[in-house]
């Protein structure tokens, strides 16, 4: 290590910290989400919402009756953040959330179409085929990466915009609800549907919970957990000491496809009942913002999880009673991920400022 | 047929002038080493800045396409203080700018209504007499002015980038920073001015797309054209004449999918519709195939440069 050498900027001296005590960076990390949420609270004020009124609101969706709905909205998003922090654990761009979720959605929605399998366990069957579709779907672009060195970044984030289309082909097309003419397909049956399964817990909660404990279990303790470690700290030295690098790659980046097909799934059999065309919108930079907060830690993400799903609900509910558009949300996620990811900035250098 | 090919190669030079300043504003920022995945965003920036202005004015479209550059390079700046004052991770940095932009010009076009209304256009600019000729006139002299101005855009671009002091200090930056910090050029100062002076062309790019091309705002109606100009640089090798063909090849491919419906051959709509995604997923299979992987790229391409941690 050589030592730190300083830098002035004029009256400013800049120079790198070694470490930092942890509450200094608990300090840095609040102050700054501190600083996002106002900016937010002021967007929002300009759009037409005061700030006494937001409080109200965002109380409103925290009574119990609005904590059912959270509960729902947290499950698909604690699957999609899952999805995003264990690809890049190991720095694969995993940008093709959505695109995968809708393919776990169709997936899904195939198995309820065709009535493959017998009621009783129908919906087990949806969920396994949302994984495969999901998985399906991104181990499309680890091939390429693998085989041909394309970018992960791009391709996922294309492969999204195909599968919108293809959804709006089966939803405008062969899977058109005969019933509503709306582009969205049929109803699933009721044994098709996740539902309550008492105390206002949906069990795609459930589902979201043993992916937290499954996924904290394969990063923290299983040998896969171990080789995502080493290829992640040095590659090279993995590669040296005989870590298979490109199966431990595939396996993770089949989980994370797994995962956000499992989104997919629980998405639509636990809210909609149904395929819509939407159903899948906002969901990449979610997941990207989850991974991202929770250090890409599985445990954490249950709890950043569910705080953007509050995030969601509120939105919601300033789309249906003030007309202020969903995308909204997008902007919180994206000014509290800026915000984040600034605040390291104070957390590696130390700054000086000469009287 | 040939008025099928002809009116599909005249309208490709129009959807292949975002792609290809989009491509080359990217390239200005990447040559000075900082890996931009903003593009989606600007455009949508620019767009939304563009059809606002022409909205709000009543028509000058040359005011709003203005509008639509400096509005793209001011947001840049935010993108700029993460990557280069703040050092944060240039991916991160990128996804958060694009989907902030997304978000923001989505409130901002329906707070405003400013969405499916219709915005005036620029008229082509007819070069007669060359017009007049049968099927080249139509194609190479009754075009817009800025498919023209494109052109001339790429040749100084170019020549800054490659026969200017200026730009030789940006590719300098771009390759080895240490270097060029040692040499004096303060590499802080080339990187915003790289990605401000780009974004300016990506925002032109939307711009372009919402005042001329479609002559209406709609929310997130770049529609993942600048993810593609991202591929597009990876495959012109971050060299500008490259992209404009490639640029050139994703206008024909785009222009050909309403043409073909229009001619009455029966294809599902959705499944066109993916065209220019899965063909820019082909090429970049193709350059990857091709094993010259790493060649071309600027040496410091995504990393932020820290003096103090020299060593």
């Amino acid at each position: 290590m050589s030592t730190p050498t300083a830098r002035r900027f004029g009256r400013i001296t800049l120079d790198m910290r070694q470490n930092l005590a942890s509450w200094k960076q608990a300090a840095f990390l609040g102050g700054s989400l501190a600083i996002g949420l106002a900016i937010s609270v002021a967007i929002l004020a300009i759009a037409g919402i005061p700030p006494l009124q937001l409080a109200s609101e965002l109380a409103g969706v925290l009574n119990a009756d609005s904590l059912r709905n959270t509960l729902v909205q947290a499950a698909p998003l604690i699957l999609v953040g899952l999805g995003a922090s264990i690809a890049f654990r190991i720095g694969f761009w995993n940008l093709g959330l959505e695109g995968q979720m809708i393919f776990g959605g169709i997936f899904a929605a195939a198995v309820s179409i065709h009535q493959i399998g017998p009621p009783s366990t129908r919906l087990i069957f949806m969920g396994l085929a949302a994984a495969v579709g999901g998985m399906f779907w991104v181990l499309v672009v680890a091939f390429l990466k693998i085989r041909f060195r394309v970018n992960e970044i791009i391709a996922t984030l294309l492969l999204n915009y195909v599968a919108q289309y293809f959804l709006f082909h089966l939803l405008y097309g062969v899977w058109q609800d005969a019933q509503t003419a709306f582009p969205q397909s049929s109803q699933f049956r009721p044994f098709e549907r996740l539902t309550d399964i008492g105390l206002g817990v949906n069990s795609g909660l459930i589902i979201a919970v043993v992916g937290v404990l499954v996924a904290g279990w394969f990063v923290h303790l299983s040998r896969a957990g171990f080789y995502m470690r080493f290829i992640s700290a040095n590659p090279a030295m993995a590669k040296v000491v005989g870590v298979p690098i490109q199966a431990t790659t595939i396996l993770v980046v089949a989980a994370s496809g797994a995962c956000a097909g499992l989104a997919g799934f629980v998405n639509v059999a636990s809210q909609e009942s149904r395929l819509t065309q939407s159903f899948a919108d906002g969901y990449v930079f979610s997941g990207v913002l989850i991974a991202f907060l929770s250090r890409n830690d599985p445990i954490v993400v249950a709890v950043v999880g569910f705080l953007i799903a509050v995030l969601f609900i509120t939105g919601q509910t300033l789309q249906v009673f003030y007309q202020i558009p969903f995308t909204m949300v997008q902007i919180i996620e994206a000014i509290i991920v800026i915000a984040v990811a600034s605040s390291e900035f104070l957390i590696r250098h130390r700054i000086h400022w000469i009287r | 047929m040939s008025d099928f090919l002809i009116n599909w190669i005249a309208n490709a030079p129009v959807t292949a002038v975002p792609y290809a300043l989009a491509a080359l504003g990217l390239i200005v920022s990447e040559r000075s080493g900082v890996l931009n995945l903003t593009a989606e965003g600007l455009m949508l920036v620019g767009a939304l800045a563009g059809a606002g202005t022409s909205l709000t004015l009543g028509g000058h479209p040359v005011v709003a396409l203005v509008v639509a550059m400096v509005s793209a390079g001011v947001v840049s700046l935010l993108f700029a203080g993460m990557v280069v004052v703040l050092r944060v991770n240039q991916v991160i940095a990128g996804l958060a700018v694009v989907f902030f932009c997304q978000g923001l010009t989505g409130l901002i076009g329906t707070l405003a209504n400013w969405q499916n209304k219709q915005i005036t256009g620029l008229p082509s600019l007819v070069l007669w007499p060359f017009s007049e000729i049968p099927m080249i006139g139509r194609l190479f002299f009754m075009q817009d002015p800025i498919v023209y101005l494109t052109i001339l855009i790429f040749f100084t671009v170019n020549f800054v980038l490659f026969r200017t002091m200026i730009g030789l200090r940006i590719r300098a930056v771009g390759e080895n920073p240490a270097a060029a910090d040692a040499a004096g050029i303060s590499v802080a100062l080339h990187r915003i001015l790289a990605i401000v002076s780009g974004s300016c062309l990506i925002g032109l790019a939307g711009g372009y797309i919402s005042v001329v091309s479609v002559k209406l705002w709609v929310t997130g109606m770049t529609g993942g054209r600048g993810w593609i100009a991202v591929a597009l640089v990876v495959f012109a090798r971050w060299a500008p004449w490259p992209a404009l063909w490639g640029a050139l090849l994703f206008g024909c491919i785009e222009a050909v999918i309403p043409r073909i419906a229009a001619a009455g051959i029966r294809v599902p709509q959705y499944l066109m519709l993916m065209t220019p995604y899965l063909a820019t997923i082909a090429v970049m299979v193709w350059v990857g195939a091709k094993q010259r992987a790493g060649g071309a790229e600027p040496g410091a391409l995504g990393q932020p440069h820290v003096r103090e941690e020299r060593r």
